[in-house]
């Protein structure tokens, strides 16, 4: 057990190595011109000079790679040239919001997903079953873009239900502390506030979910089937036992393990989704901040956002693996 | 001919998803000749003419410049077919052979390399690549299609090492082998006859969720530019008012949806059909 997870780390260790090398190099062909950023119009040569020198380009690539490294275990990732502060806290100040809006998306797509799936097995052939299916046919084929702004148009547009964007309705940025709003509500007390956040999680929440769910039917249908199909599934059936307790009281662990392989994969389908989500709805997230560093060309954020996206998704496949290995026997031989 | 009916025949959702695909096909290379709004296409603007409810003249309304929506929705087809078409070709192209000469000499070093490699690529989480290599490489149709093309082949990698993996331990296979069959042969007359089903229902998946990723560069600015014409980027250009003028931004994701939903189910159609074949050799 220690062995596998060790061989494991050292594996993943390497993996995140790579990822963020290439990501450097690739970061440093973004177009657009580091320097200009960093200085504004109309520089002079003296300013240009100095700026190449704070900013290292005035050393060979190998060495800025180095020093690269060398900060980042450090836990620096240098300086923003769009916002000119520490990039590593403008990430940290991003990434719980962007962890709230996917995991509650991830814990509401589970829960109605498996269910679904569960029912599609049981009432096979039946409309009940058509109906999910479709359904999850087209949730993963929505642009979540699309989606997002649909629900907008009905529920801000139309019924004036819920608010167009954002995370809060007025500037209660004194009160964060944490950097999850939920929690921090929990924390003091402040249900209104509370109240007043879920308000404005409900529509990207709902865009994701729906956009996710489809996948959770899909794999755990396919995974009951299997399951459905060994050998004592049907020496359990012809004891007398019906379909349902079978899947409960035994077969709902054997498809815990192709389910535990999608969550890695429904994770990084949800990391991609909020570059979406977080430019429609105005979500202060990791995404929305790629997105805007992108365009500018500002690289040293954009490096951050990719390291701090690659980690969380590798970290979590890892998390898998160990979790494969925990559930399924077989793994261990 | 045989086999395309008898696909055909299966399932009446497979007929249906086929003769949409090809309808929005065909239309949107006529629409430049038969629609009386072409000059649209073109970058024309109308400005009297903007805004408008989707009436007899203007089936889906018009967008903000006075274009047709129906005239642009239909031509942005092409855009997403390209794409489609593109990332497919592209990963099957690289995708394929890294996978079949690992498989062929899985074990050694070779494979190792091979495989390490690819898996690198997989190792950034989806989009995060496609949206880096079109900034750098400027943002464009064909580049759109490089950057996820690049992301994605290593599945097309994973999916022919292991069909090669499976077929290079045949009996058949050995047999041939111990005759003196060189490694060329057996991937030229045993493994690749053998792997195109599956590429086929892979592709046929990707092509859908290729148009979507596509769509969703073009949608925060980064793929396809004006004045060329994508249904993500139609939806970009409404954003400015699309609570008032919702059609503008509604139609383009309908065709969308509908040609995604139409390449899933001819995937999972192949996949009934293909198993269905197999089980009655």
């Amino acid at each position: 057990m220690i062995r596998y997870i060790l061989k494991k780390t050292v594996l993943m260790v390497s993996v995140l190595f790579v990822v963020v090398s290439v990501t450097f190099f690739i970061a440093h062909m973004l177009p657009g011109d580091p320097v200009s950023l960093w200085l504004g119009e109309h520089p002079t040569k003296e300013q240009i000079k100095m700026a190449q020198k704070e900013l290292g380009f005035d050393k060979p690539k190998t060495i800025q790679f180095y020093r690269f490294i060398e900060n980042l275990i450090k836990g620096d990732m240098g300086i923003s040239l769009r916002t000119r502060q520490p990039v590593i806290e403008e990430l940290g100040a991003r990434f719980l919001a962007t962890l709230e809006l996917v995991t509650i998306s991830m814990f509401f797509a589970l829960f109605i997903g498996f269910p679904m799936a569960v029912v599609t097995v049981l009432k096979e052939g039946k409309a009940i079953d058509t109906l999910i299916r479709v359904f999850g046919y087209v949730g993963m084929s929505f642009p979540v873009f699309w989606l997002g702004m649909l629900l907008q148009i009905v529920f801000f547009g139309l019924l004036g239900w819920l608010p167009l964007q954002g995370r809060l309705s007025g500037d209660f940025s004194s009160v964060i502390s944490t950097g999850s709003i939920f929690i921090d509500c929990i924390l003091f007390g402040d249900w209104g506030l509370f109240f007043d956040a879920a308000r404005h999680a409900i529509l990207p929440v709902l865009t994701m979910t729906i956009c996710i769910t489809g996948i959770v039917i899909r794999t755990s249908r396919s995974a009951l089937v299997n399951t459905m199909n060994e050998a004592y599934f049907l020496t359990y059936k012809s004891f007398g036992f019906t379909d349902f307790e079978i899947i409960k009281k035994s077969s709902y662990k054997n498809t815990l393990v192709p389910i535990s392989t999608v969550l890695g994969l429904l994770y990084g389908m949800m990391l991609g989704g909020t570059f979406f989500i977080e430019s429609i709805f105005d979500w202060p997230g990791l995404g929305h901040f790629g997105v805007l560093s992108i365009t500018t060309g500002d690289f040293p954020s954009v490096i951050g956002v990719t390291i701090v996206y690659s980690t969380s998704y590798i970290l979590i496949n890892f998390i898998v693996d160990v979790l494969y290995f925990i559930i399924d026997p077989r793994t261990r031989i | 001919m045989e086999p395309f009916i008898n696909f055909l025949q299966l399932k009446k959702s497979n007929l249906v998803a086929i003769v949409f695909l090809v309808l929005v096909f065909f239309l949107s290379v006529f629409v430049p000749f038969l629609s009386p709004y072409s000059d649209d296409i073109y970058g024309a603007v109308f400005f009297e003419n903007k805004n408008q409810f989707p009436s007899a003249s203007h089936w889906f309304g018009t967008d903000s410049a006075g274009r047709d929506v129906f005239t642009l929705t239909v031509y942005g087809a092409m855009s997403s077919f390209k794409v489609a078409f593109g990332v497919v070709f592209l990963s099957v192209l690289f995708g394929v052979p890294v996978g079949l000469i690992a498989g062929v000499s899985s074990g050694s070093k070779t494979d190792e390399v091979l495989m390490r490699t690819a898996d690198g690529f997989l190792a950034f989480p989806p989009l995060v690549l496609p949206i880096i290599i079109t900034t750098v490489l400027g943002p464009s149709l064909n580049n759109v299609i490089i950057g996820i093309a690049v992301s994605w082949f290593p599945w097309y990698a994973r999916i022919s090492r292991s069909q090669a993996i499976i077929i290079k331990s045949s009996d058949y296979v050995m047999i041939s082998k111990s005759l003196g069959a060189s490694k060329f042969h057996i991937i030229k007359n045993h493994i690749l006859p053998n792997i195109v089903n599956p590429l086929f229902i892979q592709g046929s998946i990707d092509a859908g969720y290729a148009i979507l990723t596509a769509a969703g560069l073009s949608f925060i600015g980064l793929g396809v530019q004006p004045p060329d014409v994508e249904w993500g980027l139609l939806i970009n250009l409404a954003r400015s008012q699309f609570l008032n003028n919702w059609w503008v931004m509604f139609f383009p994701g309908v065709f969308m949806v509908l040609s995604v939903v139409s390449f899933n189910i001819i995937g999972d159609g192949l996949r009934e059909y293909y198993n269905r074949e197999w089980d009655r050799v």
